[in-house]
């Protein structure tokens, strides 16, 4: 278990998270949701150890996680990028799993989980006729996808996806939505950032619901349901729990 | 880790390969060298005696300084315009499409990460070296003499050039949010640099001893044949300390404040290792003509002087005489003697107004009370007044030791067709094949296949 404590980040005057606290189970499939501009991708950021917070601590059970520690469990795909833009899918697969050193299996004191092949990986987000592409040529969505398998790829035992579902079509956004499901059946933990409302109750198990760079709640959607029943906004439905807690 | 590291270094390769920056410098370096070449040789061979020239002064040509000194002057050239694109375009570009936040989650350590892109940078400048290369072969074609110690000094000079260009382009692209910012600050140190060479020209003392450890400086040092200890060092400190400030930038996940105070504690130590490496003496002349040392005989006298020599020059910053003083004898000297006391004596830079003053254009020597003086600036009167001031006689030079020099009146045949033609040619065809898709060379987890779980 994972706990995210005392996370504020601020950009001057602006705060973007403030004392935002959650946890993160072994082989969940979390879903971070807010509405554009909420803190997402600079929790996921800070999280991922690309930028820093002013305050904000992980645990792993009572030990608070060094940067380096929490590099070596948490692995963060951002959303709208274009790495290696020349090279092709292949290539890109290879060397996420040879750079990481997937092939020498997971680090030391992770959550227990079978690492994905690149042929299960390609395979579940089909991407076999996409191999040979090169990543700067690929559509927004075979995009995604091709970085998702990198995600996938990686050793890391909690992977945090921002975005996973942006630029796919239904059918695509099903298959993704199943595939995720599989590697957290695996092992995998799976933090997700998700602004659409219907994904996210599609594939995730627990949902943080952040919202001007707080939490605004935390738990299963019946939790979730029974905290707004509180505050007198009863109702079993995801975005109706959500516009009442936010 | 160093299989991740070499991973890591076969994506280097292939993002230098492809990088248009870099084709663009593997491409112009061809004409470029071609033109210093031909023109090298040309007036080589007419100073030699080609279409009847007089050859009158055959016996003290050098190769090194006709032909190998403006031969790579174009890498010079390239390091300065060319590859700090190539090495922020390297560096920049994991910033800019999204990658370095994939890599820095890693275990690897950003020196590591930037020293990859070092190593690459660095084999990039040698395969663009070839066209050097290219020339040496040409020369030996001619029947033209080749020294090889003073030709990998040269060589030498050029790459630990380029290397202070990749550590600094490293540094600002890292530095920096945007490639274009980090280009214009790169030129600007560059242009810095050169700045400070005029300004040390203008008032000498401390500005003439910094200049000294310029790349322009440098360069030239080992364009005539000449290893210093405390340049090499301190150029090797300059290029860790680039290249540290651009791993410590590397790294996003870091507060500013703390990157800012860990590049203030690397300026710190860089500064007082730069300090220092000026007072490491020992230098080695390794052309052929020992143009950067007196004779032996007299090396061999100058050695015997014990007691500590004094030398006032009443010649200002800007005046010839004393650049040329410099250069043909207290530059020697102090290779011989290397805790030569030498004072400068001048009211103003350029000496104009001085012409008048009595004492002016007079240089002092002092060895134990004794002084003699003397208003020539050539090596064999220092000499000469060295010697009258201790009693020290030199034994005579011997025919051996007198450089005869490699007169060679031969046009440079083929060289435009190599340098203007096939290189262009060559340079093109491999842009193409290499815009081909490659395969991992490093795929391990089967290409079509996957890793184990």
């Amino acid at each position: 278990m994972l706990q995210v404590a005392d996370l504020t980040k601020r950009y001057g005057h602006l705060t973007a998270l403030s004392e935002v606290a959650f946890s993160i189970r072994p082989g969940e499939v979390l879903g971070l949701i807010g509405p554009n501009g909420s803190g997402k991708t600079t929790l996921f950021e800070w999280l991922g150890g690309v930028l820093p917070a002013d305050h904000g601590i992980v645990r792993a059970g009572d030990r608070i996680l060094t940067a380096r520690q929490r590099s070596a469990k948490v692995f963060y795909l951002p959303d709208g990028i274009a790495p290696w833009p020349t090279q092709t899918v292949r290539w890109a697969l290879n060397f996420i799993v040879g750079f990481f050193g997937g092939a020498e299996g997971p680090p030391k004191g992770g959550f227990s989980r079978t690492l994905a092949t690149i042929d299960d990986v390609v395979r579940q987000l089909d991407l076999t006729s996409l191999l040979d592409s090169r990543i700067g040529t690929l559509s927004k969505g075979q995009r995604k996808r091709a970085l998702l398998a990198v995600g996938l790829l990686t050793p890391q035992p909690v992977l945090l996806s921002d975005e996973p579902f942006d630029g796919l079509d239904l059918r695509q956004s099903r298959d993704v939505g199943r595939t995720l499901r599989q590697h957290a059946a695996a092992g995998r933990t799976l933090l997700l950032s998700i602004h659409q409302i219907t994904d996210a109750a599609r594939v995730c198990d627990r949902f943080v619901l952040l919202s001007g760079g707080r939490v605004r709640g935390e738990g299963t959607l019946e939790e979730l349901s029974a905290l707004a029943a509180s505050r007198g906004a009863p109702s079993s439905d995801l975005e109706e729990v959500f516009l009442a807690l936010t | 880790m160093i299989r991740r590291w070499l991973w890591l270094v076969d994506k280097e390769c292939r993002e230098l390969i492809s990088s248009r920056a870099w084709w663009v410098m593997l491409l112009a370096m061809g004409p470029l060298v071609g033109v210093s070449f031909i023109s090298a040789v040309r007036t080589y061979a007419e100073a030699s005696g080609l279409n009847g020239t007089a050859i009158g002064v055959g016996e003290a040509f050098s190769p090194l300084i006709g032909v190998w000194a403006p031969t790579f002057s174009a890498c010079e050239l390239a390091a300065a315009f060319l590859l700090p694109f190539v090495a922020i375009r390297l560096v920049g570009g994991d910033r800019q499409s999204g990658a370095l936040k994939i890599e820095l989650q890693s275990q690897m350590s950003a020196f590591a990460r930037i020293a990859a892109k070092a190593v690459v940078l660095l084999g990039g400048w040698i395969v663009v070296s070839a066209a050097p290369i290219l020339a040496i072969v040409l020369w030996k074609s001619y029947g033209g003499s080749v020294y090889p110690p003073e030709l990998a000094t040269v060589a030498g000079g050029h790459v630990l050039n380029a290397g202070l260009t990749i550590a600094l382009a490293a540094a600002t692209a890292s530095v920096t949010e945007h490639p274009s910012t980090a280009a214009i600050l790169t030129l600007s140190v560059t242009v810095g640099t050169w700045i400070v060479n005029f300004i040390a020209a203008v008032h000498g003392g401390l500005w003439e001893r910094a200049a000294g450890y310029t790349p322009t400086a440098m360069v030239a040092e080992f364009q005539h044949g000449l290893v210093r200890m405390d340049v090499v060092l301190i150029a090797l400190t300059l290029i860790v300390a680039g290249l540290g400030l651009a791993a410590i930038w590397m790294r996003l996940g870091v507060a500013v404040r703390r990157r800012a105070s860990e590049s203030m504690a690397l300026g710190a130590l860089t500064a007082a290792a730069v300090f220092l490496g000026a007072f490491v003496t020992p230098s080695w002349d390794l052309s052929e003509n020992r143009g950067n040392s007196f004779p032996k005989a007299d090396e061999a006298a100058l050695a015997q002087i014990r007691s500590p020599l004094r030398i006032e020059v009443h010649l200002a910053p800007e005046d010839p005489r004393r650049v040329d003083l410099n250069q043909r004898a207290l530059s020697k000297l102090r290779r011989v003697i290397p805790k030569v006391q030498i004072d400068y004596v001048s009211a103003t830079s350029i000496g104009l107004f001085e012409q008048t003053s009595p004492h002016y254009g007079e240089i002092w020597y002092e060895v134990a009370g004794r002084r003699a003086v003397s208003r020539s600036t050539t090596a064999e009167a220092v000499l000469e007044s060295i010697y009258s001031v201790t009693g020290v006689s030199p034994r005579g030079e011997t025919e051996d030791e007198i450089f005869r020099g490699h007169p060679l009146a031969v046009p440079p045949k083929n060289a435009a067709m190599v340098f203007y033609g096939i290189w262009p040619a060559l340079v093109s065809g491999a842009f193409f094949l290499a815009g081909l898709p490659r395969r991992s060379s490093f795929a391990t987890h089967a290409s079509e296949g996957g890793r184990q779980g």
